[in-house]
């Protein structure tokens, strides 16, 4: 290399560590040009240096068919993303990661101590999925077997019910509002009002119409196609011809499967219009009874998709759930294309506003459960940024002290080749933006002694070049070469190590294999580039 | 110049005693596993004033079933509990029934993600283990070709029986330490293994590589002697280069906070097992069963 390529890479590196130098200074001065952008650079603090939390949700994409299933569970990043944002969290990261075929969503709050407030937040986002009818499908076995199983519980429930209804001391009311399963009439102790022949279930009727008096109670169970009843007759009205015309019943109703109710019910199949196109939602009253409804308006997505899903379903009902919960089931009149729905149900004002104002701060197109969560606080974070770069400095300055020591000037001028590769490195953890954590900062201190042992390698190759007999340039040159393939090679199998942990880890772990990498790259390239400038300008 | 060669059968038999050793205990006693891989919880709080002795903390959270507790002190004024994953709710009423405490640091791992864990570590690290054999067999492509068929194989194997027998120690010495001390294996422990795995990897190559050059060089026939010579050439820079990481990492170790210095002395260990094997093992390897 001529005089004057070896110092025009002097001036490089001069230049380039000077650039290093400014982003690495958290706060310049202002008469530095470009001030505002070199301070914009921050370093990224990982939580376990920060303080922070991280929260691990896993969704249930079972019902979900299976292309679909990345999208949706994207969907609920975007959603909860939006939310945090909301809640004012700056630099939150939202990630979602495969386990054991589920989809988990991790959250990382820096600078959020309060888990509770922040599980509260994420927890109370609805789940709102629009679902249409499947076609209805044979039973297996083991479905057929856990009916048996529901409907001889549910008998078991009723026999022992009945017994305490016959008992001459039973409250029925009481009774029926603890265990009957019939809804309305159980709020109201089973009490059905009066209805004339002709309304109820065969079974029902002829209990009620002959078999018993005013204010007795079946001694058994009626069986309908609903399930168990027990029924005690409170009133009757009798005709001029001595006919039971109406009758006052109440009863307590215990509720049983069959296969045809679970062929048509439960059978809700994902459409794929769900909160992730939700846009707005707002209370407004209906034409007719003026009642709370929540509209919907979906975004250009979801309009398209509710166009298909309404087109298809003519003169069939399509559900919306909340929560897991079918909250409304209407009956599609006709194909909807203005990407409007509405909501209606037995809302009152208040709930309708709280479902409004819930579902407008987004709504996830698929259900979540919290499986762990992580939670530092800030002084345990600045304790331990504190104790590792003091730990990191001093770790330095022993190297340094061995190096001088060992090597004498040309342990100096490695010292100095190192500064700058510590000062370049940082800087790249500020540009990328390289999260660092604690493992990040063990891996960066690792990519340091791997540095060092580029340099070492080298002037102990030139040590033995000059044993040769060679003169001190030539056997600068030839110990740079010959250490080369042990650099190399040393570097190339880390290289792969770093390479695996990014591609395996997760969060932590990731951050280390990134940190490490960088560094081992960055150490190939001073060793051989400032290292052997500075090598060559002071033996000339 | 030191005959590391006919020293090589005293070099393996310190070996196969530290490798008897490991496998015992980590038969024997296991390695114990933290949250990260089986699930569970980690609460760490501070006292503001007086620390309460353990059997009053226990009463205090004995309405919840929190399943075995295991209390740790750790600092002046802080202690660290274990217990089974719990809810949110479960998690606030814990620091409810604590009384007047500050959390500084809690964790709660599902099963699944522990399970999962502990999949990708086993899978980091014998992807690893292949991905260098490969490696290192390719680098030393040459060799086939100079001397006989198959030969940069023995370097590829030569340096993954090394590595072996890091990991090996390494993990026995966790077993160990976990048996006595109540040391967990987190994931920070399979990062520092893997780390090992590159360092120690590292170092075997910068002898191999001598070695090669050394063959290239002289094109001798002498086994023996051209291995002697590289380990003689290169041994200065093999401890320099450990001496230096170690000083860095004994520094990260005594004055960087409690929570690295599991991953750090794992570290530390291994560095030494990984120079050593580099030379007791590795180096030897290349010598196993060949016609003289």
């Amino acid at each position: 290399m001529n005089r004057n390529k070896l110092w025009t890479t002097f001036v490089l590196i001069i230049a380039f560590t000077l650039l290093a130098l400014l982003i690495d200074i958290p706060q310049l001065p202002e008469w530095v040009p470009g001030h505002q952008w070199f301070s914009n650079n921050k370093v990224h603090l990982g939580l376990d240096l920060q303080g922070g939390t991280q929260l691990t949700y896993r969704t249930d994409t079972s019902d979900i068919p299976s292309g679909q299933k990345v999208s949706a569970v994207e969907g609920a990043r975007d959603v909860i993303e939006r939310r945090v944002n909301i809640f004012g969290v700056t630099e939150s990261i939202i990630q979602t990661a495969k386990l054991e075929n589920e989809w988990n969503l991790i959250i990382q709050l820096p600078g959020i101590e309060d888990v509770h407030s922040a599980v509260n937040m994420i927890g109370e986002t609805p789940i709102l999925e629009f679902k249409e009818q499947a076609p209805p499908h044979e039973l297996s076995q083991s479905e057929k077997d856990a009916i048996a199983e529901y409907n001889s519980q549910a008998q078991e429930r009723a026999q022992d019910i009945l017994e305490k209804a016959l008992a001459s001391d039973a409250d029925f009311s009481l009774l029926a509002q603890e265990y009957s399963e019939g809804p309305g009439s159980k709020t109201n102790g089973g009490d059905l009002g009066w209805f004339p022949k002709g309304m109820m279930i065969p079974e029902f009727e002829k209990a009620v119409f002959e078999d018993l008096i005013v204010g007795q109670i079946t001694p058994e169970l009626v069986t309908t196609n609903i399930g168990y009843h027990i029924i005690k007759k409170t009133d009757e009205k009798i005709d001029d011809q001595g006919e039971i015309t109406e009758v006052m019943a109440s009863h307590i109703l215990f509720i049983t499967q069959s296969e045809e109710m679970i062929r048509q019910n439960g059978q809700w199949q994902y459409t794929g219009l769900t909160g992730k196109q939700l846009q707005r939602a707002s209370v407004t009253f209906s034409s007719q009874g003026g009642e709370p409804e929540v509209s919907l308006e979906f975004d250009k997505e979801g309009a398209k998709l509710f166009g298909e899903i309404t087109g298809r379903n003519i003169n069939k009902p399509v559900a919306i759930f909340l929560d897991n919960y079918p909250l409304s089931i209407p009956v599609v009149r006709e194909k909807i294309t203005s990407g409007q729905a509405v909501i209606s149900g037995d809302f009152k004002l208040t709930e309708a506003k709280e479902l409004a104002r819930r579902l407008s701060a987004g709504a996830l197109p698929v259900p979540i459960k919290l499986v762990g969560q992580q939670n530092i606080g800030p002084s345990l974070g600045k304790i331990s940024v504190e104790k590792s770069v003091i730990a990191g400095l001093l770790g330095f300055l022993l190297v340094a002290i061995f190096m001088i020591g060992f090597y004498k000037w040309r342990g100096l001028l490695a010292i100095v080749a190192l500064s700058i590769y510590a000062l370049i490195v940082l800087a790249l953890y500020k540009l990328i933006p390289v999260t660092l954590t604690l493992a990040g900062v063990a891996g960066f201190i690792i990519s340091l002694g791997m540095a060092v042992d580029a340099n070492i390698l080298i002037f102990e190759r030139i040590k033995d070049e000059r044993r040769l007999g060679k003169p001190l340039s030539v056997a600068i040159d030839d110990g740079f070469r010959h250490a080369w393939t042990a650099i190399r090679d040393g570097n190339i199998t880390t290289l792969i190590v770093c390479f695996i942990l990014y591609q395996f880890g997760s969060g932590l772990v990731r951050g280390f294999g990134l940190t490490l990498g960088i560094g081992v790259l960055l150490s190939m390239l001073t060793a051989i580039v400032v290292t052997r400038t500075f090598l060559r300008i002071t033996t000339r | 110049m030191f005959d590391f060669v006919s020293h090589g059968k005293k070099f393996l038999l310190i070996s196969g005693i530290f490798l008897v050793i490991s496998i015992l205990a980590l038969s024997i006693f296991g390695l114990k596993l933290g949250i990260d891989f089986k699930g569970g919880s980690i609460l760490q709080v501070a006292y503001p004033g007086e620390k309460p002795v353990n059997s009053e903390i226990i009463e205090q959270l004995s309405p919840l079933d929190l399943g075995e507790i295991n209390i740790r002190s750790t600092g002046t004024s802080s202690i660290i509990l274990r217990f089974v994953e719990v809810t949110e709710d479960v998690h606030q009423q814990i620091l409810n029934n604590l009384g007047d405490v500050q959390e500084e640091r809690y964790e709660s791992v599902g099963p699944v993600i522990g399970r999962d864990a502990s999949r990708k570590a086993r899978y980091a690290i014998i992807l690893s283990l292949i991905a260098i054999i490969l490696y290192v067999t390719w680098a030393f492509r040459k060799l086939s070709r100079v001397l006989k068929k198959g030969e940069s194989w023995r370097y590829g194997i030569g340096a993954t029986i090394a590595l072996a027998h890091d990991v090996l120690i390494l993990l026995g010495f966790f077993a160990i330490l976990g048996y006595f001390k109540g040391v967990e294996i987190n994931v920070y422990f399979v990062t520092a293994i893997l780390t090992v795995l590159g360092y120690s990897v590292n170092d075997t190559i910068v002898i191999y590589d001598r070695i090669r050059e050394n063959f290239l060089l002289h094109r001798s026939k002498d086994m023996i002697g051209t291995i002697n010579l590289s380990l003689n050439e290169t041994i200065t820079r093999s401890l320099n280069t450990s001496l230096t990481t170690i000083f860095v990492l004994l520094a990260i170790y005594l004055f960087g906070g409690v929570s690295t210095q599991n991953f750090i002395l794992a570290m530390m260990v291994g560095i030494v097992t990984g120079t050593w094997s580099s030379i007791a093992i590795a180096s030897q390897f290349l010598l196993f069963k060949r016609k003289k």
